[in-house]
């Protein structure tokens, strides 16, 4: 399978194919924006998260997670609600997607968050929004061996919530791969298409999504600037964009144009011909200054997560 | 008669076979990066050394990372890390902007121009201090990529050499690569690459991208 999956990828063949499957998803994205407004996004505060889990004195090890050590795992869910902006996705790892959207429960529902982690790690599943997240036995055994990543190497939380994530949550990108071996968190298993990211935002943290965006083509939005101005007025912005632009790794001349990156925006400015933009990704927060060209070029989707309230 | 027509064809194809080896040696030759990148590192030990000596000294003053951007080592990008955030600018080499975005951090101003200019002058295309963790703890290693001068085939991966300098001697195996740890055979990755030994302090990868 993995012979076939990377004659697939090395070959131009893929990216029609890809194009064709992912204007289903597109479609998909974009039936978000008529979500109903009748139930409410989960919320709760920071104060209320410390509170629950300063209560925590003593943590068994759990059976399901025997790599797993229990006062690793509370110093780690402490880290990510005393400061939440720390969570990090491990370096060369793909789980960017879900590391930009661990920043809606950390920030708005810290409280589910925590409760959601403590019940994975002691019955080994647990519910989180409309989601029963189940891991499979080969996810158990590899969260806490992650190694060699970064941060993410002692942060065996994290690990858990994002091998849970990706062993769950499947798009058409993980198609040729989707049961984990050993090393897969740097694979295909683990990516994030652009429709699979705002599925997991809605399904898990019930937020009303819009989303302007594809796989492989830009928007077409007239003024990006001034829509992203407007959807930061309304909620919470993610980028989805092009990392081997972002993150300049080669310097080759020819560069394949495909969003692999998720990063939340915090803040943009425009001046003259140039954008400042603060963004949120890899566990800190980066300020960043290009020109409007440049922008335009390595945006590839624009998500707006909406908390959905009550007496809307 | 049949008998020097084949000689004749044994002549000319033993002729060809010279020809074609004598074409391809040089590109065999280029294809053996790891020879090249031990001799690039005694060559040039002196200023690597210096380099990284230099990068470590203005870290401590405030964390930052240099990357040339282009392929003429003309565009510089420095992220300079505060508390709060990190900082992305590009700079030209002998832009005065970046003068005074090195002054509002508290960077030394002739250092970095210093840094920037002996970075280009070996081809050094990014420099930046990695954290890695060893039973639990936090360590730091000085990671640097060099874009080797050497023949650029169309349509393929160029190739970086990769310089870890480590603050303390490593293990490592039979074969000298990098070891997780004296006591376990576990092989280390640093970007999902393995390393080789060049000194007990000093390892090195070939890779296709420099960070």
């Amino acid at each position: 399978m993995k012979n076939f999956y990377r004659f697939f990828f090395h070959t131009p063949f893929y990216k029609i194919v890809l194009v064709a499957v992912s204007g289903c998803y597109i479609n998909n994205a974009s039936a978000f924006r008529n979500t109903t407004t009748n139930d409410t996004t989960p919320v709760s505060t920071q104060k209320d998260a410390i509170f629950f889990i300063e209560n925590i004195k003593n943590l068994k090890s759990s059976p399901y997670w025997p790599h797993v050590k229990p006062d690793l795992f509370l110093k780690n869910l402490k880290e990510n609600i005393y400061t939440p902006l720390s969570i990090y996705e491990g370096s060369n790892t793909n789980f960017c997607g879900y590391a930009a959207l661990s920043y809606f429960p950390l920030h708005d529902d810290p409280l589910g968050y925590a409760k959601f982690m403590l019940e994975l790690f002691e019955k080994g599943k647990a519910d989180f929004g409309k989601v029963l997240i189940q891991p499979s036995p080969e996810i158990m055994q590899a969260a806490g061996t992650l190694k060699f990543k970064g941060l993410l190497d002692i942060r065996p939380a994290d690990q858990i919530w994002f091998l849970c994530l990706a062993d769950h949550f499947k798009g058409y990108i993980n198609f040729f791969n989707r049961h984990y071996d050993a090393g897969d968190e740097n694979t295909f298993w683990a990516s994030v298409n652009y429709a699979k990211f705002n599925r997991m935002v809605k399904k898990l943290f019930n937020y009303a999504i819009t989303a302007r965006g594809f796989d492989l083509m830009h928007p077409h939005i007239f003024d990006l600037y001034e829509y992203i101005i407007a959807k930061m007025k309304t909620g919470t912005v993610v980028l989805y964009l092009n990392n081997a632009d972002l993150y300049k790794k080669k310097h080759n001349t020819v560069r394949p144009a495909i969003p692999t990156h998720f990063v939340i925006l915090l803040d943009i400015i425009k001046t003259e011909d140039m954008i400042t933009i603060t963004y949120w990704d890899y566990g800190f927060r980066s300020l960043r200054q290009i020109t409007s060209a440049f922008f335009k070029k390595i945006v590839f989707g624009i998500s707006c997560c909406t908390k959905k309230i009550s007496h809307e | 008669m049949v008998f020097r027509v084949a000689q004749r064809k044994y002549l000319m194809s033993k002729k060809n076979s010279i020809v074609i080896l004598f074409c391809i040696t040089p590109f065999l030759y280029a294809c053996t990066p790891t020879t090249n990148i031990l001799k690039y590192y005694l060559q040039n030990q002196k200023i690597l050394d210096s380099i990284q000596q230099s990068y470590k000294e203005q870290y401590r003053q405030r964390p930052f990372s240099i990357q040339f951007t282009d392929r003429s080592f003309t565009n510089v990008s420095i992220e300079i890390f505060t508390d709060t955030l990190k900082y992305i600018y590009e700079f030209a080499k002998s832009e005065d902007r970046m003068k005074d975005t090195l002054l509002k951090y508290h960077l030394s101003v002739p250092g970095i121009n210093k840094l920037i200019v002996q970075m280009a002058s070996i081809h050094c295309t990014w420099i930046n201090n990695l954290d890695y963790y060893v039973k639990g703890k936090k360590e730091y290693l000085v990671f640097m990529s060099i874009r080797p001068k050497s023949v650029n085939f169309p349509f393929t991966n160029k190739k970086y050499y990769i310089l870890t300098y480590f603050l303390q001697p490593q293990y490592y195996d039979a074969d000298g690569r990098l070891l997780d740890r004296r006591y376990r055979k576990k092989i280390r990755k640093i970007n999902e690459d393995v390393f080789k030994r060049i000194t007990d302090k000093v390892a090195y990868t070939i890779s296709d991208r420099f960070r």
